[in-house]
């Protein structure tokens, strides 16, 4: 009996860590002044003094060894993610600028062909498909916040008309939503027919789940990007009974045939690529504030749409049943709001889910890591000397992904437990300075910044490839690379050498910036865990009866967290094992779970 | 045979036992592991095969290095491993620390109990009881060898001793007496504590060491093969003492709190916590809690990331290769295997099984385990799915009755069958004595069970934890357990009034990563310091806690 005293005081101890987290003291000043540059109406963010001061005053608190100090060193896990404001700088910028003019011209030509020939088209789309995504689509990434790095079959700049100013209507008559060229619809549903393959967890609970509509009288506005998955998940929801009223949560993200199709769907969307600041409010604006409609479910990604509200609609909050939110930031966000008690609804954190947590770190990065390599440089792995800087769960799958290519992997920790893992798993814990003048591939994942600074670059060997899978653009001392001595030229895109007086060269890798989101894909059945994820916490607290939750954040109950995993496991033809009801008694388990407690390490 | 029915009575007893604490306990956690009771039946039944196969081999072994001291050097190793390789394994997994029995002397050569004895050792004192104090300084190489893997604690003595933060600390111990718990002790006297120490388990006292103790001026009252009477008399002789109270309390499986308790509640006052190391002793403590009776800090060091990973993970990772090999030398590659269960010894398990290219199976119930064994490329089915054409079935669920009679009847000639999980729940080895079965013993642990068509199944320990009962526990798993309790025990000792109270804590992250980090050197590895820009960029302090409570590692 008293051990299940523990779990849940485990528990507490795990919400009130969380809730800690909530207020990185070095994250919201990093986060200002990145804001500051990308986008501007960002002044409106919620102020990061508080949180600072909070922060400083949780550090000053005397240690509590059974909570051990819930503070600075949480820091870690928001500030080891990149910030969501970050991202649309860079990615837009690698969509657009990138030198690489073929990649922005590529889906141009796609699009004709489909246009114009049709029959064509199933045989053209893999092979131009799988091009354009190697360099421009890859959404909701890692160690990052969901977010897709811009491209769609068409891109913005082939009508200057702003879909604002146009009238558009669905075959039905319905011109409730705005959006680039309703036309496109027809090959957006393909997209999305093609995203429903990989996403059988959706599909399943879509069968499931909607005899009973679980989701009836449910009126969901969502704020996320608006790609095929993101369209699987809205039709999952509508079939569960759900009405639906979507913006996008990046001005770059949006696939407009996507948005086109659902608008042909019936969906209120609102979204294009390449809104500008103004256009992104206002279409968030029209999908909040309609007449006769009054959301009770909000769907965030990012936490602009919840910020929005806030601002603008603080009664709309009086019939808003729940809010789920699924990035770093947002989450973030919204643990400052409940510490300043100004948290009204109970909100619902999919973010630090284990199933998505393992989906997005552990086994993503451990395929991105050697796709994006090869895709950029075509290295042979076998036998080559790597360091992996950071042991966490994302070094973790790099080190695993180059140790089965016979990779000689070394690893760099500042954790001693992590540390000692590695040294376990069989690799050779070194500081960096040991090895750097003998290996032939430099990867960082720490979250830190200035982990590898010029003074390794100087002496790293001839040809040594450096790349980033971490932290947004921190990690590598890109900017000291920026003298007159030295010479950068770019190979390919995202591939530069950096070439010293002497003739050495380094391979630096998208410039510093995440390896996996520029350089590699990130695979649909990892969207897959998010967006179930995110519909089941949408049931879930539409659902919960009264006073189930309260006015406060929360993680996703782990029997949803199981369920989210069980949904997934018939794509492996997995066959999970029931308990009897003599096993299940003994070990004291609900048969249907859950079966972990909630300290479980996994 | 004779033994083996005497073992299957014992066996349903404690099955039996088994049953009525999970029924209590309603919670899985505790019911994973083994209860303190059914602790005492392993160590029971282990200890019988033990004294009948390896303990002929013994005798010589002991008066080789009594009459022949020059050669001992050369003729103990080897016989040493094959000693314990069916004897001696120490503080185990999923189970309470637990030692099977044997020792280099064993009890039978001298019919004299030792507590009818009076000894002194070479300065007099005789504050102690032994089994033969002369044993002393065969102990002491015992100890000098288990310091080589410990070394640990050992620059722990080094890098405290100058400060001494166990000085006035009286700390009454409870533990295995074994070489490494030796170290353990003789770091803790270093540091400035005095000790007095008893033994946890009545068959797991290594002899020589408890000599090598006591000729060293610690109190310790233990031998192999106590009996029940004498188990408690000893820990009360521990306690029990003219002007002499504890202030600490190092404790494995909650028997000495319990005595201590019950008879001398007023020492409680004195005392500034408790440290405890096994899940039984833990699920007491929590118990003692809840129903507000628990007057003193207590310390669970069981659960502390870095001894979970290493009791765990990375050591059944090991011991079931070893195990295997050992009892049935099979040959792993391309073998089907299944294991039920991919918790961290499953996953252990498999990651070990995988690497000598055997074809895994995983049966899982936790969707999420389920999920995980899929992405690490492991066919995740139902056990039935798979029996008929399995090589070795591999148990470590926690569960009961995962392998039953119907799932046996099916398995092809020649399947191993064991288990690395539960006390011996997991496999329903009472289904297997029925008459039409014929139990051959080939090997001490291994049985061929063989049915009416000749169809043999291979049986390993009758059941029960084959990494108990067929294969070891490296000192270094050890070392990472005793390095916690003195940190655990320096920091309640050291801690300001009012950071602990009458609770049961987890060692603060900042202390499991200290241990952790005190193990580096072992492999030559080189930590990174983060600079100070680096810590304040993360927030963080730069000698840690580096993660958050909830990190998963």
């Amino acid at each position: 009996m008293s051990v299940q005293v523990v779990a849940a005081k485990m528990a507490e101890v795990e919400l009130k860590d969380i809730n800690s987290k909530s207020l990185p003291a070095a994250m919201p000043v990093a986060q200002k002044q990145e804001e500051k540059s990308a986008i501007k109406s960002q002044t409106a963010a919620p102020s990061p003094s508080p949180a600072v001061s909070a922060a400083a005053k949780v550090a000053a608190a005397p240690e509590d060894p059974t909570l051990p100090t819930p503070s600075p060193n949480l820091m870690k896990m928001p500030a080891a993610s990149v910030l969501k404001r970050t991202e649309p700088q860079h990615n837009g910028g690698e969509a657009f600028i990138s030198p690489d003019g073929t990649v922005t011209e590529a889906p141009k030509t796609v699009k004709k062909q489909i246009q114009f020939a049709d029959q064509k088209q199933e045989f053209n789309k893999r092979t131009t498909k799988i091009g354009r995504r190697s360099l421009s689509r890859s959404i909701s990434q890692s160690s990052t916040d969901s977010y897709s790095s811009a491209a769609s079959y068409t891109d913005s700049s082939d009508d200057e008309t702003s879909p604002r100013d146009k009238q558009q209507k669905n075959s039905k008559g319905n011109g409730d939503f705005c959006i680039k060229n309703i036309k496109q619809a027809d090959f957006g549903r393909r997209e999305i027919e093609i995203a429903e393959q990989e996403m059988p967890a959706l599909m399943a609970l879509r069968k499931r789940a909607q005899g009973e509509k679980p989701l009836a009288g449910a009126k969901i506005v969502g704020c996320t990007h608006i790609t095929a998955q993101t369209a699987v998940l809205m039709e999952t929801l509508a079939a569960l009974g759900a009405q639906c009223r979507w913006a996008a949560c990046n001005i770059y993200s949006t696939q407009n045939e996507v948005a086109a199709a659902l608008a042909e769907g019936g969906f209120a969307v609102f979204a294009w690529k390449g809104e500008s600041e103004d256009d992104f409010w206002w279409c968030i604006d029209r999908c909040v504030n309609v007449e006769g409609w009054q959301p009770n479910m909000i769907l965030d990604d990012g936490g602009d749409l919840t910020h929005w509200i806030y601002k603008k609609y603080p009664n709309m909050f009086k019939k808003i049943k729940g809010i789920v939110e699924e990035s770093v930031t947002g989450v973030h966000r919204l643990y400052q709001l409940s510490k300043a008690g100004k948290l009204c609804v109970p909100a619902m954190n999919v973010n630090d889910s284990v199933t998505k947590q393992k989906f997005d770190n552990l086994y993503c990065c451990r395929e991105s890591i050697l796709d994006g390599l090869k895709r950029t440089t075509d290295v042979m792995f076998g036998g080559k000397q790597v360091v992996v800087c950071g042991y966490g769960e994302v070094g973790k799958g790099c080190s695993a992904a180059l140790k089965a290519m016979g990779s000689i992997v070394y690893v760099t920790e500042i954790d001693p437990i992590c540390a000692l893992q590695a040294c376990m798993d069989g690799f050779r814990l070194v500081k960096l300075n040991e090895v750097i003048r003998q290996v032939d591939i430099v990867i960082t994942c720490t979250g830190n910044k200035n982990v590898v600074v010029r003074e390794y670059l100087d002496r790293m060997k001839n040809g040594c490839i450096v790349c980033n899978m971490g932290h947004s653009n921190t990690e590598i001392d890109v900017a000291s690379l920026r003298t007159p001595e030295l010479t950068w030229e770019r190979v390919r895109s995202q591939v530069d050498h950096v070439i010293w007086p002497d003739g050495k060269r380094i391979v630096l890798l998208a410039e510093g910036r995440l390896l996996n989101l520029s350089c590699s894909t990130v695979p649909t059945f990892v969207l897959s865990i998010t967006a179930t994820t995110q519909a089941l916490a949408l049931i879930e607290l539409y659902n919960a009866p009264e006073g189930r939750y309260k006015q406060d954040v929360y993680l996703l109950p782990k029997k949803m967290d199981e369920y989210v995993a069980s949904l997934h496991l018939p794509t492996f033809d997995a066959h999970l094992t029931e308990l009897t009801d003599e096993q299940a008694k003994y070990l004291g388990l609900n048969k249907n779970g859950p079966f972990k407690p909630n300290y479980y390490r996994y």
